[in-house]
């Protein structure tokens, strides 16, 4: 339809924006597309990074070792006369020790965790106990930071929606903690958590009543999620915060002068006007902070090392302490293949717009 | 007087509200600083004090060796400038090579747009873990060094969040000023850098920023790629792994100290830029 001039300067249009695209996309497919196929290749193989061996192709031994998981029933443990062995203190029935349900062919299963479901106690095995329980670690994690970060940042977004003198100070101070690295902020709250009434929890605890100011935050299991949930939150609900904002600053004002003459109350007003006209602002935000969290690193290297994983902290420890090249990228592939599901729902909800046809 | 006194009330909620806010943003900064100026034997006290105490007379003192420690200490002096470089070339390279491309993305007419589109969006959300074993092994087999490394590396994520944010920037241009400028016979590229380039200048400095602190705050690269490079880590390879001069327990009094010192920089441009900063997060994830 176009004239020749037209449809000349069209192509010289076309080859400026080829070329002018290329750079990104070059580097692009060099650090992100060609090491993402080396690690779905190198996951199918044995190779250990700096290691004399051969690398042989295994097909798929590492998933199978990384994700194996298995249900048994422990029997209870009999006396003599074939009775169960009831605790004489607290009346619970003891169970046999689990290696002995697991499975132990052609990889050893291990217990990762026991639970009672309809009076009978069941033991859940993986071949790899750290991996299974790096991945429970990182959802639950996961769900608590995002609900946390979400009821907190509506708040917080409501506050600096808000007129007072000082607003902009205000946004200013809550992007600090977004703004400086996790590094940095991960042993500040180390140092706050420390185990002894050298730290401020312990102190403030011990104040109050609380325990006997020792209580070790970063090393009992039952409190080692709930601190990373709680500087994770403090981190990045700030974030969380100023996306709402800038769906809040979206809704019309006279939305509200019309709510006022109708003598609603502002509690009222948020759940029935904010909310619903919120939905899409939150949808986004949710499923972009559900991503990051899921490949949370920093904090769980930097306050937990070895201690406890997160899915990302058990793939680098795979690969720089064990020099498990095919094993890490197994694992990586998986993270790879469970944030996809998250991506992809991403872009359908927020959609490309661009004016080809 | 009745809506009064409910205003009033409200207005007193409101500002509780904000100094709540305020305390729990602020106070792991206020107890980093306070702890930054104890001795060891302060810090060992327990219970611990919220303002710097001397352990014998129990008066208010200033403990200032952990800063002296902290910048005569060797390797954290080369991790500032380590930080330094390797930020400011990754800021600088992301918008050169980011803006041609969010210029062909947002003004250009060309074959496959959509496509590119979608490539950069799912780039901007690429997990860095799912390709740190082959990006590990790519560097040891082409034999990059550690700085290099991180900084192209880092592009990984600020150049198709610069790209993105910029193609929105320059889809809002009028398309106008860059037909007419076709007409007096500029050529596509002349019209990019002397016209519509100066024009994104304030979408430039909001993206660099967001990439500078990006890569000032980057971990998961660094620790990896200078595992075996001590020289090459930056600021937060070196506070997580503080390297202690004597052998002796966790210097926090240091850690801390050294915290503070690399986050001022931080804290002094969110401070300047404190809305485009906030523009620019939000294009990023909100806007398509």
């Amino acid at each position: 339809m176009a004239r020749q001039g037209g449809s000349d300067l069209a192509r010289r249009e076309q080859r400026l924006a080829y070329w002018l695209l290329a750079p990104t996309f070059i580097i692009l497919l060099a650090i992100a597309i060609y090491p993402l196929f080396s690690v779905f290749y190198t996951s199918f193989t044995n190779n250990v990074f700096a290691s004399a061996a051969p690398t042989e192709f295994v097909g798929f031994q590492n998933y199978q070792r990384l994700l194996s998981m298995t249900i048994r029933q422990l029997p209870p443990r009999l006396d003599e006369a074939g009775r169960p062995i009831v605790d004489p203190n607290t009346g619970a029935v003891q169970y046999e020790s689990a290696v002995t349900v697991l499975p132990r062919e052609p990889i050893r299963f291990r217990p990762v965790t026991q639970f009672d479901l309809f009076g009978s106690r069941y033991v859940l095995g993986a071949t790899d106990p750290s991996f299974i329980r790096a991945v429970w670690d990182t959802i639950v994690f996961a769900v608590a930071t995002v609900f946390l970060e979400l009821v907190l940042g509506m708040i917080v977004a409501l506050i600096v929606n808000a007129n007072f003198k000082g607003r902009g100070f205000m946004r200013a101070i809550i992007l600090i903690p977004w703004a400086i690295p996790t590094a940095v902020s991960s042993q500040m709250w180390a140092y706050m958590l420390q185990p002894n009434r050298t730290g401020f929890f312990n102190t403030v605890f011990w104040y109050l009543g609380l325990g006997n100011g020792e209580i070790p935050f970063l090393s009992d299991p039952a409190w080692q999620l709930p601190s990373m949930i709680m500087i994770d939150v403090w981190k990045t609900t700030p974030f969380m915060a100023l996306l709402l904002l800038a769906g809040l600053q979206l809704i019309p004002g006279d939305i509200y002068e019309a709510a006022d003459v109708d003598g609603a109350g502002p509690v009222r007003q948020f759940f029935q006007l904010t909310l619903p006209l919120l939905k899409g602002t939150i949808a986004v935000a949710l499923v972009f902070r559900t991503l990051d969290a899921l490949r949370v690193f920093d904090l769980f290297q930097i306050v937990l090392g070895q201690a406890r994983y997160s899915m990302a902290s058990f793939t680098y420890y795979e690969l720089i302490q064990n020099r498990q090249m095919g094993y890490s990228s197994a694992s990586s592939v998986v993270i790879f293949l469970v944030l996809s599901v998250f991506a992809v729902t991403y872009m359908r909800s927020l959609g490309v717009k661009s004016d080809e046809h | 007087m009745n809506t009064k006194m409910k205003r009033r009330i409200n207005r007193v909620l409101l500002w509780v509200l904000i100094v709540l806010m305020a305390v729990w943003m602020l106070f792991p900064f206020y107890w980093a600083i306070n702890s930054s100026f104890k001795s060891e034997g302060m810090l060992a006290m327990t219970p611990t004090t919220f303002i710097p105490r001397d352990p014998a007379t129990r008066e208010v003192s200033f403990f200032t060796r952990n800063y002296e420690a902290v910048f005569t200490n060797q390797a954290f002096l080369r991790g500032i400038v380590n930080s330094v470089i390797v930020a400011t070339s990754v800021t600088l390279l992301s918008l050169a090579i980011g803006s041609f491309a969010g210029f062909a993305l947002g003004k250009l007419r060309y074959r496959g747009k959509t496509a590119t589109l979608y490539v950069i969006l799912a780039m901007t959300m690429f997990p860095a873990i799912a390709v740190l074993t082959g990006l590990y092994a790519m560097i040891n087999n082409l034999g990059i060094p550690p700085i290099p490394s991180m900084i192209i590396t880092y592009m990984l994520f600020t150049l198709p969040f610069t790209a993105w944010v910029l193609t929105a920037f320059f889809r809002e241009l009028p398309t106008e000023i860059f037909q007419s400028a076709q007409v007096d016979g500029a050529s596509p590229f002349q019209t990019f850098y002397l016209i519509m380039l100066p024009l994104t200048a304030p979408a430039l400095v909001t993206t660099g920023l967001l990439a500078f602190i990006g890569a000032w705050n980057e971990y998961l690269f660094a620790l990896t790629f200078t595992s075996i490079a001590p020289d090459a880590r930056t600021l937060p390879v070196i506070i997580a792994n503080f390297p202690s001069q004597f052998s002796r327990q966790i210097p926090f009094g240091e850690i801390m100290a050294g915290g503070i010192v690399s986050s001022v920089p931080l804290i002094v441009l969110v401070f300047i830029f404190q809305r485009r900063i906030v523009a620019g997060l939000t294009a990023g994830a909100v806007k398509g």
